[in-house]
């Protein structure tokens, strides 16, 4: 329960309006770090509802699979740089932000990632690799503005964020695919 | 079972009759290049001192700026990666059973690489073709050779990185769910930050070396200096992480205690792996192109470096408060006299950690955007970094050599030597103290670093730095006779002193220890933490350098 507490204080402490405000003055920090931190917030939250409220997870997440699939959702749609640029004009977009990042994609990732098997994490780790990939390559390539909010730069800084992204993960697949820990432990 | 029971019996054996000739001799190279690159990287040292003080003119033929790129590259790049590698080898082949052939023959292609290097890069310094400092960024450019030379010697460093990954997972795999030995697990973080560290370097290297040959007409100098620094800063920490494990491991048996907790110094191996490449960013707290919201990100990043150097100077103070009231010390400091001061097994690695304590609040201060503005340039910096290099991580490696040695020359350690390493350290604390503080005072009075002697056309305020540099060449002199002492104890250990074994000390865990977690194993995880650290230091401020590049600099010979 305590975890669920830091991840309801730390969900606070990014909505406070001079944090919110310096973390999405930066484009990277806004979709690499503004964003990843709401979804811990929520991971970290979904203890709680996870002990106060096993019977609604269980029956609507029994096999961890919706919870997955809205997780994608959610996740794929602020992928969007129409989403993020929305959310910096309008209020409504903004709130739905922070609800749908942390109650939408970290608490149910949290529900489901156990509760699913090795295929479904692997497709879901591999499928985030690929879409980081891409992005990475729209935002270096494309040679406008995608984004109203931001300058060409700060696009181009954001799409090499993805692209090393993209490059830690799959360091991690290869390690994971040469490396049985079946073999050490 | 049978398998275990043979490796069991064959770690037995290992203890009882010592370190395997073919591993020790591989240490023994190694320790023997180091020590010898530490002899003659003294004498270039005292050279540039009484050069500086304008006690020596230097012929026609030998420019200070030559002395000064050969005495930093002989003591920073070959003295502590030789010393680095030996030491942490001989500690695999202890507490992993012995070397595989397949590692042996690694560590030896490793060190042929390197000394393919060495003349590559020794030449061009001698020849006056490679003047540029150890710190070679452009646009000052050397002989291309010289970089040629240096990448010989980073791809044998990795070949020696990659034998100790071998030899480790080789471990995990005959002695599953075990946690690797400490020493094992401090060299697996070292070898680990040696590889992801240097790979900035290379591809620095890689790119100056077509603009030293003139393929390319201009190089970015900014970039250069962020891959050099990603490098170089890590370097000094991979020292410090080496000298650490002799302060866990090592110090604890010395003094007859048992080490700190187990999951603590685990923790701190893997928060210093995770943490250290992007602190690399406060070497260029004032070069121009890197915003000041960077800088100011980076001086957190840096900082945070500071939380596990606190935790292990608590942990070392601790491990020696219980030992000195076990052998019955009393009151607040009563303990503090027990310890063993004569055994510079000991005493050596005490002074090391003390000097620490100035050395890391020098670091502080220079991290620091606005204090470090002062300081930058001054020769408080080169005081800095022969607190920390020079003070706390030799006086930690002295300390090692005097068991090391002997343990890999089935030596033993004679109480004249032993005598003779109690003087050495002495004369190395006062030579550095004298040496060091001058430096700092008179930086902050303004002196510019990596200069040679010069009256600035007889300027009053460079004349009241010369009692100053005076003091310095008297530090640098007392130093030099340390060099020697120090020289000679390791090649007798080595060579002349009584035949015998002497023990590896390794500490036992505490009694009623905390069981240490498993993750702590999951070395994939912590690379991938690393990784992620590393791209969130230097995407914005790399892909800032190169878009809004400017249109780079011709190659330039300064000298």
């Amino acid at each position: 329960m305590k975890q669920a507490a830091y991840g309801f204080a730390l969900f606070v402490f990014l909505a406070l309006p001079p944090v919110a405000r310096f973390l999405e003055s930066v484009m990277i920090m806004h979709m690499h770090m503004q964003m990843p931190l709401l979804v811990i917030a929520g991971y970290m939250m979904a203890r709680y509802f996870q002990l106060w409220f096993p019977g609604f997870l269980a029956k609507w997440n029994g096999n961890g699979i919706p919870g997955i699939v809205l997780f994608s959702i959610v996740v794929m749609y602020w992928n969007l740089p129409r989403a993020m640029d929305e959310s910096l004009e309008l209020a409504g977009s903004e709130l739905f932000k922070f609800v749908s990042l942390t109650f939408l994609a970290g608490l149910p990732l949290r529900d489901s990632w156990q509760k699913v098997g090795y295929a479904c994490r692997s497709t879901v780790f591999i499928g985030y690799m690929a879409i980081s990939v891409a992005l990475g390559l729209l935002y270096t390539i494309a040679p406008v503005q995608l984004c109203n909010n931001y300058l060409l730069i700060e696009q181009i800084t954001l799409g090499w964020g993805f692209l090393t992204t993209a490059i830690c993960m799959a360091v991690y697949v290869v390690y994971r695919l040469m490396i049985r820990h079946s073999e050490y432990e | 079972m049978e398998t275990t029971k043979l490796q069991l019996l064959k770690d037995k054996a290992n203890r009882a009759m010592g370190i395997n000739p073919s591993d020790a001799l591989i240490s023994k190279t190694y320790m023997f290049i180091a020590f010898a690159a530490l002899l003659l990287g003294g004498i270039l040292g005292l050279t540039q001192g009484l050069e500086k003080a304008g006690l020596i003119t230097l012929p026609e033929w030998l420019t200070y700026y030559q002395v000064l790129t050969a005495h930093g590259f002989l003591l920073v790049i070959v003295l502590t990666a030789f010393f680095t590698i030996g030491y942490f080898y001989a500690g695999l082949s202890h507490t992993l059973g012995g070397l595989l052939p397949k590692v042996r023959t690694m560590a030896w292609i490793g060190f042929s690489l390197k000394i393919i290097g060495f003349p590559l890069v020794v030449v061009p310094v001698l020849l006056n073709d490679a003047t540029v400092l150890y710190t070679f960024y452009p646009p000052m450019a050397a002989s291309p050779w010289f970089y040629i030379g240096l990448v010989f010697i980073v791809l044998g460093v990795w070949m020696c990185a990659f034998g100790a990954f071998v030899q480790v997972a080789s471990w995990r795999k005959r002695n599953k769910g075990q946690h690797v030995p400490i020493l094992a697990f401090f060299a697996t973080g070292v070898f680990v930050l040696l590889f992801f560290g240097s790979i900035g370097v290379t591809i620095e290297v890689l790119t100056i070396i077509p603009w030293a040959f003139g393929w390319t007409d201009t190089i970015n100098v900014m970039v250069s200096r962020t891959l050099f620094w990603s490098f170089a800063h890590t370097l000094v920490n991979i020292w410090y992480l080496t000298a650490a494990s002799a302060w866990y491991v090592i110090v604890p048996k010395v003094i007859g205690g048992r080490r700190f907790s187990d999951v603590l110094t685990r923790f701190v191996i893997i928060a210093l792996v995770i943490t250290n490449i992007p602190g690399g960013f406060h070497h260029q707290i004032i070069d121009p192109g890197i915003s000041l919201a960077i800088k100011f990100m980076h001086v957190f990043m840096s900082l945070v470096i500071s939380v596990p150097s606190m935790m292990t100077a608590y942990a070392m103070f601790s491990v020696f408060e219980r030992r000195g009231r076990e052998l019955g010390g009393r009151g607040l400091i009563g303990w503090f006299k027990r310890m063993p001061w004569g055994d510079v097994r000991f005493l050596a690695p005490f002074i090391a950690m003390a000097a620490f304590i100035p050395g890391g609040a020098g670091g502080i201060v220079q991290s620091t955007n606005q204090l470090n503005q002062v300081v930058h340039n001054t020769m408080w910096v080169v005081g800095h970094f022969h607190l920390t290099v020079g003070t706390t991580v030799m006086l930690t490696f002295f300390g090692i050599s005097y068991w090391l040695i002997p343990y890999i020359s089935k030596r033993v350690l004679t109480p004249k030597i032993n005598k003779l390493g109690v003087i050495t350290t002495i004369i190395w604390t006062v030579g550095m103290a004298l040496m060091s503080i001058s430096m700092h005072t008179v930086g902050l009075l303004g002196a510019p670093r990596r200069t040679s002697y010069t009256t600035y056309g007889d300027s009053a305020t460079a004349a009241s730095w010369d009692p100053y540099i005076i003091v310095l060449a008297i530090g640098g002199t007392l130093l030099m006779i340390g060099v020697i002492l120090q020289a000679y104890a390791v090649f007798h250990l080595m060579f002349r002193a009584p035949k015998g074994e002497t023990e590896f000390p390794i500490a036992d865990v505490e009694e009623n220890a905390s069981e240490t977690p498993y993750w702590t194993e999951r070395w994939g995880r912590t690379i991938f933490l690393m990784l992620l650290l590393i791209a969130m230091a230097y995407v914005i401020p790399l892909v800032d350098m190169i878009v809004n590049a400017p249109p780079g600099s011709p190659p330039f010979r300064t000298w």
